[in-house]
């Protein structure tokens, strides 16, 4: 059992002799290619990974947005009908939500927290890796549907004696995002269990409930690492703000996520056994969805932005030359947001008729939520101030983030006043406001963090004039798109309707608005391109292209798999900046000493427990519509899982001795491209 | 596991484990999910009356269904089942494997005759007329205290499996403890959890001759 000892200390794994898992079988530890990649416990290779699913799912949504758009641009259109419409509105959202913002935030999660810190790795590579497959497999299941949805329109299910128990109205989801009961429930009594909708809707149960597990696997890690694996001296108040909001997105996460976690499984009970949880006929209350859905979508909101204002918290100050202005009240302010976010949930609801008590409220909780927010914004001008401000693209994609965000902020304080929002509830203007949160400050932060750390992670610099003309047509296609939307809104244009009648004076504007869409998308493509294009071609740069501020830029570029030739002591925040201007020095501890450091072991066992998700997730839609013999899908993914997860447990964790450069006898870290 | 340098042996910040911490991070998160469905029973309970109707068309009452005996025989069985599993901890930390088989093979025996009385009454409900589809309360009543269930069915498998694991040899030293105070802190949460759903779904139907909540209609014969 003892897995290092009879290992010599080597500086490349590859050199290793193969070392045999507690099960005797060899682990894929010393493996390249497809192998590494599908059983790597690396926290930066997954963060890659997640950054490259997240990318690709982003273009997804962005094609079902097109098309939205496409639709809208003209009155009385037909390019889609009304329920293709329905579909791919519930699955842009979904998608940009749960497979394109939420990972691209957890790339940046596995990719910087443990290098920011001072750590080798996460606290749990192996459920680093399962949480990261686990997300690929719920991804894929929701997606599932679309190919069922084609298979469908091409007439393949036609011959299926079980395809018209299959479908009442749809193959891909069509319920909107936050899938509202009844309508994602049932109706009649005694357990008659009839659907309003098709098998999309327990395809977007099952995935969601997929992801969820995904993300909670991944939250327990990170707040366990950022909590436990800092390296000597790096206390809570001197860790990167990157890192502090990490850790209050991941304990949103774990607050969060079990009330819909409970509403998805009340629902699914609903649809599959005939429960009464939200069927009307039968006297459940379609609200309580609505309450529970919120009180997990609102702390969600935040979950989506607060990555986001981490990696702008980075950004400025290294741009401006400048430490950031009042950090303490910007994770404070970042505290406050995410604990009042667990209070407003019903500022969703108010035309459900709360009462006035409630109302009020949560009129006053949403609008006390606007002052730590707006705390932020000052101090990140309060960072620009007097800084000497470099326009480099991650810094204008900041300073974009800045001035929409507060945009979408200021239409959001509107919709505190209960009155006011009652007029603007599902009209357009909710839709302006909270694409100009989630695209202007959510987006531009994440596009702003991808060009920032890009040259950490591959070692290149992304083509300078191309990231210009990206980053100006992302804000430009974005203001055409949704500016609009504003006044669309309050001229009574609704929500979620596929076409609208010629007369209603929404011409113009929905032309201009599918034009500016059309801008952003290029952009938004143009920006993934030039980035794909870095990762290979982009120009060999130094370590610390942009004179960065955290512990990640004293690391060669791209980074060693031990991270940390020797561990890091800081002395203060902000610990490499000071190093090199400052007084304070990065001490460093040969801590491997002779033995070298301790690597975590490659396993497959991650992969395979979530494939039981694949099947589960799979079988249970099939199953809930009647598909004969699809119970035996969900019973194989189970046991999957659950054989996954006891030659998880019983493999052990292993391990291995890598000697460092620094054990090997040179002094300091070794830098792969000189300055 | 061997006192190798592993990765969960090294000092951690806080000096608390790993797996301990993410432990407790897990049993934050379960609060969260079990106060949402206690929430969703108790909601609907306060909004209707405790009445149904089963299969044959007669109005029954969730008090009549009650055994309450029984259910405060299998808490006191659940709660006692902690002890054991207390004894268990104590046990891996002074390394007597031994004592630790016998009482971890006594907390399995008390989950298990938990999980039974449970089985027992789902049966009995349900030839009593109340089912998961005839009422709200059958939906959540089943939902709620079935989640639970399905709980403590988890932690039985994760010490039988633990149980057999110790005659491996591998299950020992310090990481061997760890291992079974973190599934103790799993198991304690979930008796924890049953005190309150005892108290919330079944004891304060006991409160006043119609409740704590009332039926809900104006005359009932109990």
């Amino acid at each position: 059992m003892s897995h290092d000892s009879h290992h010599d200390p080597v500086a490349c794994k590859t050199e290793l002799a193969p070392e045999r898992s507690d099960l005797g079988l060899i682990r894929p530890d010393r493996t390249t290619g497809w192998t590494d990649w599908l059983t790597t416990v690396d926290h930066k290779k997954i963060g890659i990974l997640y950054g490259a699913f997240a990318m690709f799912y982003f273009l997804v949504g962005g094609v079902e947005a097109l098309a939205i758009r496409t639709q809208l641009a003209r009155p009385d259109n037909d390019f889609i009908t009304a329920r293709m419409y329905n579909q791919l509105f519930t699955m842009h959202g979904t998608t940009m939500i749960f497979l394109g913002v939420m990972p691209l935030s957890a790339a940046f999660f596995n990719f910087l927290v443990p290098l920011q810190i001072g750590a080798r790795d996460v606290a749990f590579p192996r459920l680093n890796a399962f949480s990261l497959w686990t997300f690929v497999f719920g991804a894929f299941v929701l997606n599932a549907s679309w190919l069922f949805e084609f298979a469908h329109l091409a007439g393949w299910l036609n011959s299926f004696d079980w395809h018209k128990a299959l479908v009442y109205t749809d193959f891909a989801p069509a319920n909107g995002w936050f899938s509202y009961a009844p309508l994602s429930g049932t109706f009649g009594q005694n357990g008659q269990a009839l659907r309003f909708t098709g098998v999309g809707t327990d395809f977007w149960i099952i995935g969601i409930q997929v992801l969820g597990i995904a993300s909670l696997a991944a939250s327990f890690n990170f707040i366990c690492t950022i909590i436990n694996m800092r390296a000597k001296g790096m206390t809570m108040m001197r860790l990167p703000v990157f890192t502090w909001m990490t850790l209050i997105t991941a304990i949103l996460i774990i607050l969060a996520f079990p009330a819909i976690t409970v509403a998805l499984i009340e629902l699914m009970f609903d649809r599959a056994f005939g429960a009464n949880f939200f069927n009307p006929s039968a006297g459940g209350q379609p609200v309580l969805w609505q309450h529970l859905f919120w009180i997990f979508g609102h702390p969600e909101v935040y979950i989506l932005v607060l990555p986001a204002m981490g990696i702008v918290s980075e950004i400025l100050p290294t741009f401006s030359g400048k430490a950031l202005f009042g950090y303490p009240i910007i994770v404070f302010s970042g505290a406050v947001i995410g604990f009042l976010g667990f209070a407003v949930w019903s500022h969703h609801m108010f035309t459900t008729g709360l009462g006035p008590v409630p109302t009020a409220a949560f009129s006053l909780l949403t609008m006390a939520i606007a002052v730590p927010t707006g705390v932020k914004i000052f101090n990140w001008l309060g960072t620009i101030w007097g800084g000497r401000v470099r326009f480099t693209p991650p810094m204008v994609l900041s300073l974009g983030f800045i001035w929409m965000f507060m945009c979408g902020g200021f239409s959001g304080v509107m919709h505190s006043s209960a009155p006011a929002d009652s007029q603007q509830q599902d009209s357009y203007f909710v839709i302006a406001h909270f694409h100009y949160v989630l695209l202007g400050g959510v987006l531009l932060g994440l596009m702003a963090g991808l060009y920032f750390w890009f040259p950490k992670i591959f070692g290149r610099m992304p083509n300078a004039p191309i990231a210009y003309l990206a980053s100006g047509m992302v804000i430009l296609g974005f203001n055409l798109a949704f500016g609009p939307m504003h006044y669309l809104g309050l001229a009574g244009m609704p929500r979620r309707t596929h076409t609208y009648h010629a007369g209603n004076g929404w011409e113009t504007w929905n032309y201009v608005a599918t034009i500016g869409a059309y801008i952003l998308g290029a952009g938004v493509f143009l920006a993934f391109a030039n980035l794909a294009w870095t990762a290979f071609k982009g120009k060999k740069c130094s370590s610390d292209p942009w004179g960065g501020r955290t512990l990640e830029w004293s690391l060669p570029s791209p980074v060693p798999e031990y991270n940390f030739a020797q561990a890091p002591i800081v002395a203060t925040r902000d610990a490499y900046f000071e190093d090199r201007h400052g007084g304070k020095r990065i001490a460093y501890e040969n801590d491997g000493g002779e033995a070298g450091v301790h690597m975590p072991s490659q396993s497959w066992m991650p992969l395979v427990a979530s494939t039981g998700f694949l099947f589960a997730g799979f079988g249970m839609p099939m199953m809930a519509m009647g598909v004969p013999h699809a119970g035996w899908i969900v019973i194989t993914g189970l046991g999957v899982l659950i054989l996954g997860i006891w030659l998880w447990a019983v493999e052990g964790p292993g391990g291995y001795m890598l000697k460092t450069p620094a054990a090997a006898g040179s002094p300091a870290p070794a830098e792969t491209v000189a300055h | 596991m061997s006192e190798t340098a592993d990765a969960h042996d090294a000092p951690t910040s806080t000096g608390i484990d790993h797996k301990k911490l993410i432990m407790w991070l897990f049993l934050a998160s379960d609060c969260m999910f079990f106060g949402t469905l206690i929430s969703t029973h108790l909601l609907y309970r306060k909004l209707y009356p405790s009445g149904f109707t089963d299969a044959e068309g007669h109005q029954r009452f969730i008090q009549n269904l009650f055994n309450i005996e029984l259910t405060s025989f299998s808490t006191f069985i659940l709660l006692m089942s902690s002890f054991l599993m207390a004894l268990a901890v104590s046990a891996m930390h002074k390394g007597e494997i031994k004592s630790f088989r016998r009482n971890v093979l006594g907390v399995i025996f008390f989950g298990l005759i938990f999980l039974g009385c449970q089985v027992f009454e789902f049966t009995h409900f349900y030839h009593q007329g109340l089912t998961i589809q005839n009422s709200v309360l059958g939906s959540t009543f089943y939902v709620l205290t079935g989640t639970h269930g399905t709980h403590v069915a988890i932690g039985v498998l994760w010490l039988i499996l633990m149980y057999f694991y110790s005659f491996t040899g591998k299950l020992g030293g310090h990481m061997g403890a760890l291992d079974v105070e973190v599934a103790g802190l799993y198991w304690h949460f979930v008796d924890i959890v049953w005190i309150i759903i005892f108290t919330a779904v079944y004891l304060v139907e006991y409160l006043g001759p119609n409740g704590f909540w009332g039926t809900g209609l104006p005359a009932v014969t109990k």
